[in-house]
């Protein structure tokens, strides 16, 4: 009968079936370690366990045996010795202790311990290698070993110094020899530890005045009251003393290279900045608890500081990338398609994903990411709506996107979409969300500041020069290191500014030539008149406009200008309307009105002469080729 | 033997770089002297360093079991309350009787003397009367010297106050090297015994111990001199805040010590006690009396007084003692039945280590100054090492004595230490075994006097012979 029987009988639920308890699925491995004991059980012993089914009976079964033996080897016990022993590296060697220590091959052991230590003895255990040889003598009869431990006993090696040294070398006005000698007695009794030095050092000095004797004090005229010392002194004491004992008995060009470093670092005790450094760890010591954690923040402050300064150069040193290389050398045909495009966003999601950047701070967040950001922004978490990327996609998006560009027909009509959705903005709200509105939108990505590069490579390259000029005056790189929406909005004004002004320069200095001209023709009109001829051909007067710059060639200049000078002065007045023509195309010509003209004019007073000399050359030069047609 | 984890073929000397010589390490103390073999954990021997005295016959009887109440017996102590050895009389035969008769086997008597060999026709015969008379000579001789090389196999290490004088000193190394004829001995202050004990070469040790507490900094196995503070703070300070405490109790608590109790009934709490008194046909002497007082103000200590953590604010802070008074107390019953649930009391008790204006008030002898407190010695035992000690001693404060066994006492020890140093990393080293604690110094001994390196300071006899007791001051630094 076993207890799913009884469980029939009873009318209860299998115990299979009722393991579905939380603690059921630990069941069956107690169940299988169970059975396994209860296999050995035997006749009604069996019986009784199967009774009690899943739940065991506290049935502790009879053990008969006794505990194996621990050591199954039969070996006789090892025989031990209370062995006497000697400490060579004590100052009475004869001092026998007894330890216990097995008998067998011991010996041998401990004797051939006990020679190496014999022949490493160095000079400061003198006396005990005497003792070792005498032991040796002895061991004949009676060995006795030397402690293992007596080869730890090291001694730092101290100065020593004769009277006569002392007087030629280590005489001071501070130090009396007994004092000295003293300070070294407890440099040797204390292995150099100097704090234990420091701790002990009572230095008494004997009577300096009268005779010390024994009856009394009363003799004893002057002690002289000895100020305590500080650590600092023993230390530039003593390494003043080994530092010269060192040079005395070996002089500083014989010794060796380590030598030298321990002669020179004593010999440069500072003690000075020893007491500075001393002080200046006491007061740390002394701060409050305030203080304390102030530093503490403040420490943890400039970590934090550092981490984002790096994190942030990194971040710039990757936009710097991307800006110098604006133009990828690959094959753009591939994204040109917007099948393409949406390619190559999935790559850069991937890349963005595989990066994972972290937010930038607050200062990310009312970073101004324009409509067309966000649009774009939208468009790529059309694939993937992970929220917590927006920010980050829209962050890179804004620094790509927005030049004014058409998007694609697909992202153009999701945007107008999704804006027919929202709801309308005001102006503040737009500016608190940072949504900016354009015209246009180029497909694919494209990075704001092409659209200053655009306007500067439309260009003719004298114009990029002068531009450059004058953002050079003005203090302004020519490339935007920051290009949000902002800075080029404001790039842009200046850019149209600088062109106005250039433009205005331009045209007065076209006025300034032709002012000069006339000038010139009238003077030579009335010069002429004034001299041989009374009247000239007024044609001819008024085409010579090579007069003041080319004066060497005057008279062949007159002669040429003598046959083509209607010609010439029919081109003369068309030039000005022809002339922006091929410098300048598609700018806005004097738009600006003749108001801003002057005031340019003026800005840049001190350029303009120098200027039209140029001006005036160049339109010679173009002047002279045409007369040569 | 490849199953065996450790042969004891080889001794592992290169690891725990232990050598025994069977040295006995002696440890007295103003509460308890302690006594034991070298290498062992715990000392065989501990006894109460007050022994009874009885006038009539001028005898001493020494260990806790002979201190009942007996006629003409009084209770003294061979130390003084600074745990230097007053009584250079009882002293030796204190010790005497600790290291010979309690932890060395009884010797036989030998075999002339004990009565079995006793020739029965002894008398008749002249000649073997004669031989009889000499061969018992030599035995008495010869066991006289044996008695006399009571120590003689033994190394011994005794501990020392780090303030004892340079005469106590030598008398100790006198009665060492003269009396017991020891082959070796060791003098050792026990703030470097007590950091040793707990592994630590550098330290400030801090020992609360029964009549004194001690600061002292320890660098590299040796005291610092000028760093030692002591002050009377230890368990029998607390025990007179405690007598006062019952003083000043709403119902005055009787202190009864036990002997005295015949019979007791239990009664409620705060209720009067009844019990029935012993009575004694002779007069029982005040010092034991005040003995056995002490026993039950140990229990005391043990059991109710705790010490206050700190939080939430220091105890003489204000609402403090109100905020206790709602927190569970500990009820004590004292041997005559009276019990009463203590409270805000017990902590009171002992803020007074910390705090000197907190406290009971004590008899101008016992009151201590702001000076003497526990953070103060700390704090003057720092100031007088040199300043590149002072983050190692910290980062390694030894706790040691019985007295810092008071619930709560290392963690208000490091919240003050915190306090003091904020800028420090602070480590308190305390023993977590009990008998670790009360026999700090002695567990250190134990450690040192076992070391294979440690035979080569022994100061033998016959360096002892050389010089003369002043050795001790030499060597013994």
């Amino acid at each position: 009968m076993s207890s799913n029987d009884l469980r029939d009988v009873l009318n209860l639920p299998d115990s299979s079936s009722a393991s579905g308890t939380p603690g059921g699925s630990h069941r069956p491995s107690k169940k299988q370690r169970l059975s396994a004991p209860r296999s050995n059980l035997k006749g009604l012993a069996r019986e009784v366990q199967s009774l009690g089914g899943d739940n065991p009976i506290a049935i502790v079964p009879e053990v008969s045996s006794f505990k194996k033996r621990r050591l199954a080897n039969r070996k006789p016990a090892a025989r031990w010795d209370l062995a006497p022993f000697r400490n060579s590296a004590r100052d009475d060697p004869s001092l026998m202790l007894r330890h216990w220590r097995r008998r067998d091959g011991q010996h041998g052991l401990q004797q051939q311990e006990q020679q190496q230590h014999g022949t490493n003895a160095d000079a400061s255990a003198q006396p005990t290698t005497e003792q070792n040889g005498a032991q040796v003598k002895q061991e004949g009869d009676n060995e006795i070993e030397d402690s293992a431990f007596a080869k730890f006993n090291v001694r730092p090696s101290i100065p020593q110094y004769t009277d006569e040294q002392y007087k030629t070398h280590l005489k001071s006005d501070d130090w009396s020899k007994e004092e000295t000698d003293y300070l070294m007695e407890l440099v040797t009794d204390f292995d150099v530890r100097w704090p234990l030095i420091w701790d002990r050092y009572e230095w008494n000095p004997p009577a300096t005045n009268g005779v010390a004797d024994a009856d009394g004090d009363e003799s004893k005229a002057v002690v002289p009251k000895q100020e305590a010392r500080s650590m600092e002194d023993l230390k530039s004491r003593y390494y003043e003393i080994a530092a010269k004992m060192m040079a005395a008995q070996k002089p500083i060009h014989v010794m060796s290279q380590a030598e030298f470093e321990l002669h020179e670092m004593m010999l440069h005790f500072n003690a000075q900045q020893e007491k500075a450094r001393k002080d200046f760890a006491l007061n740390a010591l002394k701060r409050s608890r305030e203080e304390a954690r102030e530093e503490e923040s403040l420490l943890l402050e400039v970590k934090r500081i550092l981490a984002r300064s790096e994190r942030f150069n990194e971040e710039r040193r990757e936009l710097y990338n991307r800006l110098d290389f604006p133009q990828s050398e690959q094959d753009i045909s591939s994204i040109k398609t917007s099948q393409g495009l949406q390619n190559l966003l999935q790559q850069l999601m991937a890349a963005d994903k595989n990066k994972k950047r972290r937010s930038l701070m607050g200062a990310d967040n009312a970073h101004p990411a324009n409509a067309a950001a966000a649009a774009a922004a939208a468009q790529a978490q059309a694939q993937a709506q992970a929220q917590a990327q927006a920010q980050e996609s829209s962050r890179r998006e804004s620094t790509v996107a927005s030049t004014g560009a058409t998007s694609t027909p697909t992202g153009g009509k999701k945007k107008g979409n999704q804006q027919a959705e929202r709801p309308k903005l005001t102006e503040k709200e737009e500016q608190v969300y940072g949504v900016s509105h354009h015209d246009r939108l180029t497909s694919g990505p494209v990075f704001r500041s092409e659209k200053i590069n655009k306007m500067f490579t439309h260009k003719s390259n004298q114009q990029q020069q002068r531009i450059n000029n004058v953002l050079l005056e003005l203090d302004i790189p020519p490339k935007l290191v920051m290009p949000t929406v902002a800075t080029t909005q404001q790039f842009e004004q200046l850019f149209a500014a600088v062109n106005a002004l250039l433009d205005a320069r331009k045209v007065a200095d076209k006025l300034d030539t032709e002012l000069k001209l006339e000038q010139a023709k009238k003077a030579e009109r009335e010069a002429k008149e004034s001299s041989n001829h009374g009247e000239e051909d007024p044609a001819q007067d008024k085409s010579n406009p090579d007069m003041p710059v080319t004066k060497g060639d005057e008279s062949a200049s007159k002669e040429d200008n003598a046959e083509t000078g209607t010609t010439s002065e029919a081109q003369e007045t068309t030039e000005p309307a022809a002339d922006p023509n091929g410098e300048e195309p598609g700018t806005q010509d004097p738009v600006e009105g003749e108001g801003s003209k002057e005031a340019a004019a003026e800005e840049s007073s001190g350029g303009p002469h120098k200027r039209s000399a140029s001006v005036l050359s160049t339109t010679s030069d173009k002047s002279a080729k045409r007369q040569k047609k | 033997m490849a199953q065996q984890p450790l042969s004891s073929a080889v001794p592992p000397t290169d690891i725990y770089g232990g050598d025994e010589v069977s040295a006995l390490v002696l440890d007295p103390g103003y509460c308890s002297t302690r006594a034991g073999w070298a290498g062992e954990d715990v000392p065989k021997s501990i006894l109460p360093s007050f022994y009874g005295h009885i006038g009539s016959t001028n005898t001493n009887l020494f260990g806790d079991e002979y201190l009942i109440p007996r006629e003409g017996l009084e209770v003294r102590n061979y130390m003084n309350r600074d745990s230097v050895v007053e009584d250079w009389d009882v002293a030796p035969k204190f010790w005497e009787n600790m290291l010979v008769k309690r932890l060395q086997p009884e010797r036989p008597t030998a075999p002339g003397k004990n009565g079995l060999n006793d020739d029965p026709k002894k008398d008749g015969e002249g000649d073997v009367s004669m031989d009889g008379a000499t061969a018992e000579a030599a035995a008495e001789a010869q066991e006289e010297q044996e008695q006399e090389k009571a120590l003689q196999e033994n190394p011994l290490l005794v501990t020392e106050a780090p303030w004892n004088t340079s005469k106590a000193r030598e008398k100790t190394t006198e009665v060492i090297m003269e009396t017991w004829g020891c082959p070796a001995f060791w003098l050792s202050r026990t703030p470097t015994l007590s950091a040793f004990a707990a592994g630590k070469a550098t330290a400030l040790v801090i020992d609360i111990g029964g009549s004194n507490t001690n600061v002292t900094a320890v660098h590299d196995g040796m005291v610092l001199k000028r760093s030692i503070q002591r002050s009377p703070v230890g368990g029998l300070w607390l025990s007179s805040q405690i007598r006062s405490m019952f003083e000043h109790a709403e119902p005055k608590v009787a202190l009864t010590p036990t002997y005295l109790i015949e019979n007791k009934t239990p009664v409620d709490a705060l209720a009067p006690a009844q019990a029935r008194l012993r009575k004694f046909p002779f007069q029982i002497a005040d010092s034991f009396r005040r003995y056995e007082e002490e026993r039950v103000l140990t229990e005391f200590k043990e059991s109710v007084v705790e010490v206050w953590r700190g939080n939430p604010g220091p105890y003489r802070a204000q609402g403090t003692e109100d905020f206790i008074k709602t927190q569970p107390g500990r009820v004590f019953e004292m041997p005559d039945g009276y019990n009463q649930m203590w409270r805000e009391q017990r902590y009171r008790a002992s803020e007074g280590m910390f705090d000197e204006s907190v406290g009971y008030p004590l008899p101008e002898a016992e009151r201590i100054t702001k000076e003497q407190t526990i953070p103060s010695l700390i704090r003057a035992a720092l100031e007088a090492v040199d300043v590149d000690l002072r983050p190692n001693l910290l980062g390694n404060v030894v706790v040691t004595g019985a007295t810092s066994l008071i619930n709560g006492f290392n963690d208000r020890l490091n919240n003050e230490l915190i306090g003091m140093y904020p800028g420090v990393k602070i480590k308190i080293h305390a023993a977590g075994l009990t008998s670790e604690r009360r026999f700090g110094a002695w567990v250190g001994g134990s450690i040192l006097s076992s070391l294979g390196t440690f035979h080569q300071m022994w100061i033998s006899r016959k360096e002892y012979e050389e010089n003369g007791p002043g050795i001790v001051e030499k060597r013994c630094k």
